[in-house]
């Protein structure tokens, strides 16, 4: 009998609590990517970020209007959010093959975002081909252009996407990277809590 | 001639959100002007390391009674520049293309912004840091030519 009334009791709880937390679109604590920062250093997604809210745009540097968009809307997030805490801001390139850790570098030095809590990630094209599958980012090649000196530079079509992910890896929200305004965000992180 | 438009521009609010609001609010004051012939207002471009590719916008305003178009641009900022706009193609996924020319209706406000039409420089010959300016010139089918300066910033 007892038993049964604790049992109950604690089933109410969960409902409880479930009902307060925001129910996940997926749950990344299964995987485990392997990437590299802009300063070289090896990073792991997402284990290195566990208890940490994570916002998570993706972008390509050869990309100066719809990619720069989202890069600033991440930086944005941090610098109007009243209490950061410890979420970290991640920007994780689609076009690792250009994208080195020092292009990636440059590329955050010019929106001053070289610096923490941001961090700029590429890493090897198969690890960034299962990462970008799993989060449903996709690329396709669009236009080219031959340069005077040979070089062929290519474009691509992509996902416009920022993720919001909680501390416990869990995909909360997925917004139009480039089209979702910046409060919107904000006010979704705070409601993950500190 | 000298005419008075008032042009009513209302940004959207992501345009708004993305740049400090005190800028969105003094280029909208700005904006509402008189002027005549080809007008470009509040250029501005995004800061890129040399061989790294930036855009820039600006709005431009037709004042004359009769349409022209924008139908080149050049700088001697990037290896190429190019009159492009970003569109959403299949599957949700973003793009950008080239396009040739641009109408400019008479009497009306053409916009160069993020996520749209925006001049594509592509593979900046220098360092272009926020503070820095370029020269960029545009040529109209019936107004001739015009250089602007066009600032960098975040
Ligand atoms: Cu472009």
């Amino acid at each position: 009998m007892r038993f049964t009334i604790i049992t109950s009791l604690i089933i109410l709880a969960a409902i409880l609590l479930s009902a307060c937390s925001e129910p996940a679109l997926d749950d990344y604590s299964d995987v485990s990517y392997e990437l590299i920062d802009q300063n070289g250093e090896t990073v792991t997604f997402p284990d290195d970020f566990e208890g940490s809210p994570l916002v998570v745009g993706f972008i390509y540097t050869h990309c100066p209007d719809i990619c720069s968009f989202i890069t600033a809307n991440v930086g944005k997030v941090y610098n109007e959010m009243d209490n950061p805490g410890d979420t970290k801001f991640l920007l994780v390139t689609f076009d690792p093959d250009r994208d080195t850790p020092e292009v990636l570098k440059s590329y955050a030095a010019a929106f001053e975002m070289d610096r923490e809590p941001f961090r700029f990630l590429t890493g090897d094209p198969d690890t960034i081909d299962d990462f970008m599958r799993r989060v449903s980012v996709r690329t396709q090649e669009s236009y080219t252009r031959d340069m005077d000196d040979g070089e062929r530079l290519y474009f691509l079509s992509h996902s416009d996407k920022i993720l919001l992910i909680d501390q416990n890896s869990r995909l909360i929200f997925d917004y139009g990277g480039s089209m979702t305004p910046v409060n919107i965000i904000i006010e979704d992180l705070e409601k993950l809590g500190p | 001639m000298k005419k008075l438009i008032t042009l009513l521009i209302t940004l959207p609010s992501f345009l708004i959100t993305l740049n400090s609001c005190g800028e969105a609010d003094e280029q909208q004051q700005e904006w509402s002007v008189s002027g005549e012939g080809i007008s470009i207002e509040g250029a501005w471009a995004r800061p890129a390391s040399e061989g790294r590719m930036s855009a820039a916008y600006f709005l431009i305003t037709n004042f004359e009674d009769e349409d022209d178009r924008l139908i080149g641009v050049r700088s001697d900022v990037a290896r190429m520049v190019e009159i492009h706009e970003s569109y959403e193609g299949e599957n949700d996924m973003m793009g950008m293309r080239e396009v040739p020319e641009i109408e400019l209706p008479a009497n009306e406000t053409v916009r160069f912004e993020q996520g749209g039409l925006h001049i594509m420089l592509i593979q900046a010959t220098r360092q272009l840091a926020e503070g820095d300016t370029f020269e960029l010139t545009l040529e109209f089918e019936n107004s001739g030519e015009q250089t602007i300066e066009v600032p960098i910033r975040n």
